[in-house]
Order: C-alpha cells, then sequence, then structure tokens
C-alpha cells in the first residue's frame, strides 16, 4: 500500500509544490534544479511513456493474433508497420554518411523515406477525411432552432464567407437585398398576410436600388454589411469578449485542479 | 411550388455519399481550373508582417515549429513566407521544434529557403536546434538555459561549436519569437512561459481550429497578431509578394466555403418546409 | 529515385486507402489504419529515443569525458558490445557531465516499462506521479498568469477615451471596448452555477450565452475552414504525385481501387439477392 499509494502522492505533492514554488524562490540550488534538472527528468519520462505505449500496442496486438480475435489479420499489419519503423530507427540507416542519432532528422535514410511517404500521407489523409464529415453533418444537423443557434449560425457564416477571397466579391447591397427577403418572410410569419409581405418586399427592394443608385453601387459600402469588414468586427469583438470568458474559466478551473493534485485530493493517476 | 419543396425535402434525405463526392469535387476543380481571386490582409496578419518588419536588421529570432503532416496545409506556407521575410531583412533564424514531426518539415523549409532560394550559410546564418520532448517543460528549459537543454543541433554538432549561438544562452537572448503552432505544445504554452514572464515581443501562426483559443492573447496584446489558417498564410505571401501553396489553395477555400453555407441554407429551408408541414397537419 | 517514385505510389495507396472509408468499411482502409498505428508507434519510439533518452539520459551517465576502466564504464562497455550505434566506444560525446542523479529518472523510467507486467502494474504510478506533479507545478502559475490576470488585465480597456471614435468597425473605439467588456463579464457571470439563473441575473447571462454562441460560431466557421485546407492539400500532394515522373501513380491506383471496390459491391450486392430468392 506505501508503495502503490502514499508513495506516488508524497511524489506529487514534492514535486508539484518545488516546481510551483520555484517560480516564486530565488535560491539558485533549488532554481537550478526546477529549471534544469527538473525540466531534463520530465523530459525523460515522457520518453519513457511513449516507449510504454508502444510496447502496449505491440503486446495488444500480439495478444489479438494469438488469440484469433476478430481482425486479428490486420494485426499483423500493425506489427510489420511497427517492425519496419523500429529497423529504420535501430538497425538500418540507409544513408551510411549519416551518424546514428542523426539518422532521425537527416535526409536519404530510410527513417526519413518512411516519414514522407507513409507517416506523413496516413496522417495528413485521417484529418482531412474531418473535411467530409464536416460538410454532411453541416448539412443534415445544422438546424435554427432557435435564437442561439441562429446567432451561432450566422456568425459561422459570416466568419466562413468573409474570411475567403470570395467574400470580397460580395456586395454589401447584395446583403442588403437578402435582408430585405428574410424581413419579407419575417413579416409574412407574423401577420401571415400576403398583401403586407408583398408590399414590404417591394418598398424594400425600391429603397435599396435607389440608395444603390444613388451612391453608384459602392461593392463595400455600407461597410456594415460588407461581409470582410463583418467578420473583422466580429472575430475581434464579441468572439473575443466570448472567448476570453471561455480561457478565464478553464484557466481558473485548472489552477484548482492542479493546486488539488499537489494537495493529495485529486487521485485519478492512481486510478482513485 | 410544391414541386420545388418536394424536391428540397428530397435532396435532404440524400445518401451523404453524394455529398462526399461534390465537395471533393469543389476542392478538386479550382486546383485544375484557379479562379485567381486577389487576397486581402487582415488586420491581425498585417500586424504580424509589420511586426516583423520593424525588427532591426540582424535580430536573433527564435521561431518554432510545432506541426506535422496532418497539419502542413495551413502551417507549413505560413512557415515559409516568415522565413523568407526574416532572411530578406537579413536576421539570424533559429528553429526550434515541440513536436517531433516538426523537425523534418523545419529542415524541409529551411532547406528550401534558406539554403536553396537565399544560398545562406548553416551555423552562421540559421540553425535548426531540433526537436526535444517534454512539452512546456521544454520551453521553460529554453527560458532558463537554452544550452543545457540543446547540447547539440538536429545535426549533431555542439552547440559549442556553432559560430551564432555565441551569446545565445536563454530566451531573454532572442529579440523575437515565432511559433507556428497547431496544437498543444505550441503557442498557448509560449505564451504562458516564455513570453508572459520575460517579454519577449512574440508572433504566431496557428490553424484555423486553435485561431479562437489564441485570440484573447492577441486581444490583450501578449501576442502582437496571428496568421489564422491557410487563409492567413496565403495572405502573408500576398504581403511579402511570394505566392505559394497558401495562395493556390484559397479558390478552392473560397468556393468549399459558399458550396457549405449553401448546404447550411438548404438544410434549414428543408427543416422550415417540414416543420410548417408538421404543423399543418 | 527508385525510392521516390515507389514512395509516391505507397503513399498515394495508402491516401486513397484512408478515403475509401467514405464510401464505406472495407479491407483497404482497415489495412492503412493499421500501418499507420503501428508505423506511428514505432516512429515516434525511435523519435523519442534519439533525441532525448540517448543523448540527454545515457549522454549525462556515460560521457565521453569522463571515460575510464572502472567498472561503471566496464558496464558501458558492455552495453556497447550489445549495439556499438547506442552506446559507441569511449563514451557519449553529447557535451554534458557526469550526473549520476539522473539514475533517478532512468529507474523511474524502467520501472514504467516493467508495469507492462500485470503483476509489476503499480511500477508506473511513481513515474507518472513525478510528470503529474511537475505538470500541475507548471500550469498552477502558467494558467493563472496568462489565462486569468493577463486577460482580466487585457480587459480593462478605455471606455472614456476621447481620442477614440464612438464606433469604428475595424478599430478600437468606444462601443468595441464596451462590447469587449460586457461580453467578457456576462460570460463570466454564465459560468457561475452557484446561483440560480433566473430574474435579472437571468437575463445578464442571457446576454452571456448571446456572447458564447457567437464565439462558438466562429470556432465553427474556423473549423470547416481547417478541415477544407488540410484535403486541399491531400488533393494537392495527388495532383504532384499523378505527375509522368511518377508515372502516373495517381490515376492507376484510383483506378484500380474503384475497379476492386466496386466488383466487391457488386457480388455483394448479388449474394444477398440470392439469399434473399
Amino acid at each position: 500500500m506505501l508503495w502503490k499509494r502514499q508513495i506516488p502522492i508524497l511524489i506529487v505533492a514534492v514535486i508539484g509544490s518545488i516546481t510551483l514554488f520555484g517560480w516564486f524562490i530565488n535560491e539558485p540550488n533549488i532554481k537550478s534544479f526546477v529549471d534544469d534538472d527538473a525540466t531534463q527528468w520530465f523530459d525523460i519520462l515522457a520518453s519513457f511513456a511513449i516507449f510504454l505505449g508502444g510496447f502496449n500496442l505491440l503486446k495488444m496486438q500480439l495478444q489479438k493474433i494469438f488469440r484469433r480475435q476478430r481482425g486479428w489479420q490486420y494485426s499483423i499489419f500493425a506489427i510489420a508497420g511497427f517492425f519496419l519503423a523500429i529497423t529504420a530507427g535501430f538497425f538500418y540507416k540507409g544513408n551510411p554518411d549519416v551518424a546514428w542519432g542523426t539518422h532521425v532528422t537527416a535526409d536519404g535514410t530510410l527513417f526519413k523515406w518512411i516519414f514522407t511517404y507513409m507517416f506523413a500521407p496516413l496522417q495528413a489523409t485521417m484529418f482531412a477525411l474531418l473535411a467530409f464529415f464536416v460538410a454532411s453533418a453541416s448539412y443534415r444537423a445544422f438546424r435554427i432552432r432557435n435564437f442561439e443557434a441562429t446567432l451561432l449560425l450566422v456568425s459561422g457564416i459570416i466568419i466562413m464567407i468573409g474570411r475567403v477571397p470570395l467574400g470580397s466579391f460580395i456586395s454589401s447591397w447584395f446583403i442588403l437585398y437578402l435582408l430585405v427577403l428574410i424581413g419579407g418572410i419575417t413579416v409574412n410569419s407574423f401577420f401571415k398576410n400576403k398583401q403586407y409581405t408583398a408590399i414590404f418586399v417591394i418598398v424594400g427592394i425600391i429603397v435599396v436600388t435607389a440608395a444603390g443608385s444613388s451612391l453608384g453601387w459602392p461593392l463595400d459600402q455600407p461597410g456594415i454589411l460588407y461581409l470582410p469588414y463583418l467578420q473583422e468586427w466580429i472575430y475581434k469583438y464579441p468572439n473575443v469578449a466570448g472567448a476570453r470568458s471561455i480561457m478565464m474559466g478553464i484557466g481558473m478551473g485548472i489552477f484548482a485542479t492542479s493546486i488539488r493534485y499537489i494537495l493529495g485530493i485529486e487521485k485519478s493517476y492512481i486510478g482513485e | 411550388m410544391k414541386f420545388l419543396t418536394d424536391l428540397i425535402l428530397k435532396m435532404g434525405t440524400v445518401d451523404r455519399r453524394w455529398i462526399f463526392l461534390v465537395i471533393a469535387l469543389v476542392v478538386i476543380i479550382p486546383l485544375f481550373f484557379p479562379l485567381g481571386l486577389p487576397i486581402r490582409a487582415t488586420a491581425t496578419t498585417q500586424y504580424v508582417y509589420d511586426t516583423i518588419d520593424a525588427l532591426p536588421h540582424g535580430s536573433k529570432v527564435l521561431v518554432s515549429c510545432e506541426y506535422g503532416p496532418s497539419t502542413k496545409p495551413e502551417i507549413h506556407p505560413m512557415v515559409l513566407s516568415v522565413m523568407r521575410h526574416l532572411f530578406k531583412n537579413k536576421h539570424k533564424v533559429y528553429v526550434t521544434c515541440l513536436w517531433p514531426d516538426g523537425q523534418f518539415l523545419a529542415s524541409d523549409a529551411l532547406n528550401l529557403v534558406a539554403r536553396d532560394e537565399y544560398g545562406l550559410t548553416y551555423g552562421e546564418d540559421y540553425v535548426l536546434l531540433g526537436f526535444r520532448p517534454g512539452n512546456e517543460a521544454v520551453v521553460k528549459g529554453i527560458v532558463s538555459d537554452l544550452r543545457k537543454l540543446y547540447t547539440i543541433d538536429a545535426k549533431g554538432t555542439k552547440i559549442t561549436e556553432i559560430p551564432m549561438m555565441e551569446g545565445v544562452n536563454r530566451f531573454e537572448d532572442f529579440d523575437f519569437l515565432f511559433s507556428a503552432s497547431a496544437g498543444y505544445p505550441g503557442t498557448i504554452e509560449w505564451v504562458q512561459y516564455a513570453v508572459d514572464p520575460t517579454n519577449v515581443p512574440m508572433s504566431t501562426g496557428t490553424t484555423s481550429i486553435q485561431v479562437n483559443d489564441v485570440m484573447p492573447y492577441v486581444s490583450a496584446g501578449q501576442i502582437q497578431g496571428i496568421l489564422a489558417g491557410m487563409p492567413g498564410a496565403a495572405e502573408y505571401e500576398a504581403l511579402i509578394g511570394v505566392p505559394g501553396i497558401g495562395t493556390s489553395g484559397m479558390d478552392a477555400q473560397s468556393i468549399a466555403h459558399l458550396v457549405i453555407v449553401l448546404f447550411i441554407v438548404l438544410g434549414n429551408i428543408g427543416y422550415f418546409i417540414e416543420r410548417n408541414r408538421s404543423k399543418k397537419y | 529515385m527508385f525510392g521516390e517514385i515507389f514512395g509516391a505510389w505507397v503513399a498515394v495507396f495508402l491516401t486513397f486507402a484512408i478515403f475509401s472509408f467514405l464510401y464505406k468499411d472495407n479491407p483497404f482502409y482497415k489495412i492503412a489504419e493499421h500501418i499507420f498505428v503501428g508505423v506511428s508507434a514505432g516512429y515516434w519510439t525511435s523519435m523519442f529515443f534519439w533525441t532525448q533518452i540517448q543523448p540527454n539520459l545515457f549522454g549525462r551517465l556515460w560521457p565521453s569525458t569522463h571515460y575510464s576502466d572502472g567498472i561503471w564504464y566496464g558496464v558501458y562497455d558492455l552495453f556497447g558490445f550489445i549495439s556499438s550505434s547506442i552506446f559507441p566506444a569511449g563514451g557519449i560525446d553529447k557535451g554534458h557531465e557526469l550526473h549520476f542523479s539522473y539514475l533517478i529518472p532512468f529507474a523511474l523510467g524502467i520501472m514504467m516499462l516493467l508495469s507492462l507486467f500485470k503483476k509489476l502494474n503499480w511500477f508506473a504510478r511513481w513515474g507518472i506521479a513525478y510528470t503529474v506533479g511537475m505538470a500541475a507545478g507548471l500550469r498552477a502559475y502558467g494558467f493563472l498568469n496568462s489565462n486569468v490576470i493577463l486577460q482580466i488585465k487585457g480587459t480593462i480597456i478605455p471606455l472614456l477615451d476621447p481620442d477614440l471614435p464612438f464606433f469604428s468597425l475595424l478599430g478600437d473605439s468606444h462601443f468595441n471596448n464596451l462590447v469587449i467588456l460586457v461580453g467578457t463579464v456576462t460570460g463570466l457571470l454564465y459560468f457561475f452555477f452557484s446561483k440560480e439563473q433566473t430574474g435579472n441575473f437571468g437575463k445578464v447571462t442571457r446576454v452571456g450565452i448571446y456572447f458564447l454562441m457567437i464565439s462558438f460560431g466562429a470556432s465553427f466557421g474556423f473549423a470547416v475552414m481547417g478541415r477544407i485546407s488540410l484535403l486541399i492539400g491531400r488533393f494537392t500532394d495527388l495532383i504532384t504525385y499523378n505527375d509522368a515522373s511518377y508515372h502516373h501513380a495517381t490515376i492507376w491506383v484510383l483506378v484500380i481501387m474503384v475497379a476492386i471496390l466496386g466488383y466487391s459491391t457488386f457480388t455483394d450486392k448479388g449474394n444477398s439477392e440470392t439469399d434473399v430468392s
């Protein structure tokens, strides 16, 4: 129990306290330990955690093969891929002019080949798949059910169109006509009178056309309806306000959780 | 009218694979037939450009590459553009990586820009310090004592034997930081553990997903401007006058965005039609 | 050159194998997925070993500057007999001094690896505890300073500065500063769950929700932008690999894969119709 519970909690408390107070203490030995050696030890343990993950993967895939679990044939590919990368990393450089150690970053090595033609395309394509799913989800699931969803949708659309070059070609007057149309739909849903709707839309079109003609149809005026300007305003002001409040909330939460770990109240890392 | 509403409702039940096909086509066709839409720099991109342009010639600039192949289309073009800008203004560029994959990509960028385009000398004009694992602990290590963390560079050369490393011992010895970041660890860790404690100025380029997480820092003045995703990279390419991968992708980006917006609008029109019909009956 | 051409075909095959998931789950996708898992694990293991463990751990335990004929370097020479690439003759020359204190992270690291065995599962706790403690100490300060205190400072902006206009679309103004202040405060109030959000307080938090929704909408817009950018990147690479110098890898792999998937769909449909009859 002492080895499995108390000592890990003590390690967290001691190391956490030294690291936290190391920000405020100017004692050279403590500062040297916190800033240099403790950091290096952290890096070393992070590396061992990666090795643990790699070996765990190997263990699970081998178990799948030996127990002939469903899809065990594909595990052969996983293990083959793993050993190919390990061979390139530890046994075969592919470029005799490169020293061991720098072969993981140098050109012309098997390791670089695996990175360029296997790892990179696989990783990039996995993420690129999401573009299709986001488009499908937007079409099938994104619905204006209430005012909040409308705000979300409108700000999303303005950012999407306003931030790309195409947005610069959409005139403010097009947006005005669009607003007249949306106004007409709103009037219709409130009054349910086709006459009122028609009058509203016709008058709106006439007013917008007259204003546009008199001003010479400038692309970016009125500025508030020019998408690039509007998205810039949304991006820098109301968006930042919302993002900042989220950031501050998360920041306070992380501070509180870190203190809980250091004080030994939070013990999830030992499974409690 | 009924035909139109029925058609819209029917489109709402279409197999999603047709949507995938449409997206694939609207992205690939503009790559073959570019529209050449002009690119206008936004204020935050201009701010990054102006900040870098205002650095005195010969400044020591730390460029940190924390991105991988999955985010290369967004971040790599901005790294290339920023490097071109830095080398044009004759700054000394030191490159670190908080992500392991970032090292290969940083090496490719330096080879293309510093070595091939500008004919600069490794170790005198630019150096690739390389990747070190440890996330924010690495940032902290760079702040306190860079030489303890990096005893050799990415090529295995001792730091003490690299001429441009003379006088560079800690983060405060740099004049500017540019972080090209795709997530954790990245921009946020640089702000928290390096920039805020030391007040060394910093700009950043991030993936589009990360922009909203970083904008409050930009607004508060902790970061001097941000290059937001591929559009940000394209804007920076336009500012330095060297179009690249970012610019070539913007036509496809524009059309794809328009199509997705149309999808959303169509989907909602279908939703309202269905809602009205169910209210009626 | 052969390596490049072969690599291009491998890259194109793996790309289309992953994309084939959009049609349906199939063996091509499963093979590519498993290769990705295996190669990633091996890649990261090699990378972390050669950039951290060998130079910074072994380089501090057996630096070349302290090489001698004693027991300690005798152990090193034994390791060197097993692998001269990891333990080159004469010690590891990475510019470090000898630090026996690095036996501590070495021991913790070995304990982490031994946790692979079920009975020694708890061995990893010590190493994990060290990383958790260190991360907690770093983050407590980092997040409080940068994400809370400096953000509060950033929110305290002039509302009555005579040099600023009342409203400006692209620059600072009284209205814009007010929007930031009101949005941040009401957004924070929304996250205060110790008081019931009704009455006037409820109205204020509702305003907060509106600002959060605008922020989420902007995040959605940026998310779509990011995903499309990644797709553009993949297609750009596929177009590059369709060049004659790569023997039109893209088109050949696409045709073969579509043919195989199409044939398998056709035979599956035929089998299911036969079953029904």
